[in-house]
This record gives structure tokens, C-alpha cells and sequence, in this order.
């Protein structure tokens, strides 16, 4: 059970949702050091031609690695993540004063007894957010 | 336009700064990440961005920041880097597309730590050409 062989490509391993706000923007700004007004500023992002604050593609891709690091704590293998990428496809759209969800689902891309790599998909709302992200574990 | 004059050039080591501990926290709880020791996966972006500034600085270059859209991530990791690890980036213009008009910009950075590669980060920006 500690090694990958049981996964199979195709196989949906996971699906979770987070709920993101305009302060989870300005915690993620603070944190991460990139303060562009798109993500924290209407006005900034109608100028840019967005229709509203939309979240930092790397605060999405950051939800993406919680989901998949939980998954792997859960699943009790112990791993690396050596390979994680993501391709930034459309932005997620956070409105004042509201709650959007990030929506995640993680299926088995390929795998075998060292190493699993999953295709992430995430949704907000109708449109796909990251046309898909991938991450791959190997065992330790 | 960039100067695609560019491709191939790599910017001098940054230097080396340790990981701070706190950092490290902020950027997890900012993603509800559990907060341990570990560096978040995600959490090179906040070196390798910064390591890039003498690009958007140098008008040779032309990049204009406020024309940019991030729309391609990769991160290899060689080594689980741990809060109080020394870095230094090295980034690398290593592509420059120009698609009707704008430009896809493709910089690799490496991350290395007591000599050897860390880390290795893709970034892939969209730059908007005068038109668009």
C-alpha cells in the first residue's frame, strides 16, 4: 500500500472546493510580495479590461498544491511533489463582498510503483481556470 | 516588442539569501497550507519574480510589466527546500515567441542551494504588443 501500483489512469482521486474572497487576495498579495492592483483593486482591474478584481493565478495554482499535498497526507504515502505545473487559462473573478468557489478534481494521469501523476482540473464556475495543472509525486 | 537578442542570456547569481521562517508561514497560512518548516510548493514564485527584476528594469529589453499576463508555471524540484536554506537564483530568458503582434516570454530560473540546483522554475508570460 505505500508504493503508487494501485492507481490506474483515469481514476478520480480526489474533489474538493475552496471559497475564495477579496481578503484571501490581500492575504495572498502580503504574503506573496505582488501587490498588481488587479487583485485587490476594481477600479485597477476594469482599467485593465477584466471585469472585476480577479485572483493571482499563483494564489489558484497555491490552492491547487494544498489539495494535492492533503491528498497525499491522506493517502498516507510518504513522497516528494518533484513536478508542478499549471497553465493559466482564465482568471477566477472575485466580486466584493461574495464568496466564489475554486472547484478541484484530481484524476490519475499515469503511475507506477514510484511515482503518480495527476491531471488537476479547476473550475470556477463554469469556466476552467487551469487548462489543467499537473503535479507529480515520487516516493521517497 | 522584447529583444529577442535576449534568448539564451542568463542574469547574474542573485545573492544568496536564507529562508526565512516567518515567510514561510505567512505564505502558508495565506493558503491554508499546514504551517510547518517546509517550503510551499508555490512559494519560489516570490525569489524567482524578484530575480528577474534587472530584465524589467533594462530598457534594451523592453518589457513593459503592465502589459504581462502569467500564463504558463512549472516547477521542478530536486530537493525539499526547508525554512533557513540559503538560495540564490540564476534566471535565463530561454525563449521569446511573438505571436500576432505579442510576445511569449519563457524564463527558466534556477535555485541553488550550497551549490547545487535546488529547483528549477518556469515562468511563461503573455506581453501584449502595442496593438492588442
Amino acid at each position: 500500500m505505500s508504493d503508487f501500483t494501485e492507481f490506474e489512469a483515469g481514476q478520480v482521486v480526489f474533489a474538493t472546493s475552496f471559497p475564495v474572497s477579496r481578503e484571501d487576495l490581500v492575504a495572498y498579495a502580503d504574503a506573496s510580495g505582488d501587490h498588481n492592483p488587479i487583485h485587490l483593486d476594481e477600479a485597477a482591474a476594469k482599467a485593465a479590461g477584466l471585469p472585476d478584481v480577479i485572483a493571482h493565478g499563483m494564489f489558484t495554482m497555491g490552492l491547487v498544491s494544498r489539495a494535492v499535498l492533503e491528498w497525499l497526507d491522506a493517502s498516507g504515502r510518504d513522497a516528494n511533489l518533484t513536478d508542478f505545473s499549471a497553465k493559466f487559462a482564465k482568471p477566477v473573478v472575485v466580486p466584493a463582498g461574495v464568496t466564489v468557489n475554486v472547484d478541484v478534481e484530481a484524476k490519475v494521469r499515469k503511475s507506477d510503483a514510484d511515482s503518480v501523476e495527476l491531471t488537476i482540473s479547476v473550475r470556477s464556475g463554469a469556466d476552467k481556470v487551469l487548462a489543467p495543472a499537473r503535479a507529480t509525486f515520487t516516493l521517497r | 516588442m522584447l529583444n529577442t537578442s535576449y534568448v539564451g542570456r542568463s542574469l547574474p547569481a542573485t545573492e544568496p539569501v536564507a529562508i526565512s521562517a516567518d515567510s514561510v508561514s505567512r505564505f502558508a497560512h495565506a493558503l491554508g497550507l499546514s504551517d510547518t518548516a517546509a517550503v510551499p510548493p508555490t512559494y519560489l514564485i516570490s525569489l524567482t519574480l524578484p530575480a528577474a527584476d534587472p530584465l524589467i528594469a533594462d530598457p534594451e529589453f523592453g518589457l513593459d510589466w503592465s502589459k504581462v499576463l502569467h500564463r504558463d508555471q512549472r516547477f521542478v524540484y530536486h530537493r525539499e527546500l526547508r525554512a533557513g536554506d540559503e538560495v540564490s537564483c540564476v534566471p535565463t530568458v530561454e525563449s521569446i515567441k511573438t505571436v500576432a503582434g505579442s510576445d511569449l516570454l519563457s524564463l527558466r530560473t534556477e535555485v541553488r542551494s550550497s551549490g547545487e540546483t535546488v529547483a528549477e522554475v518556469w515562468t511563461t508570460l503573455f506581453v501584449a504588443g502595442d496593438a492588442a
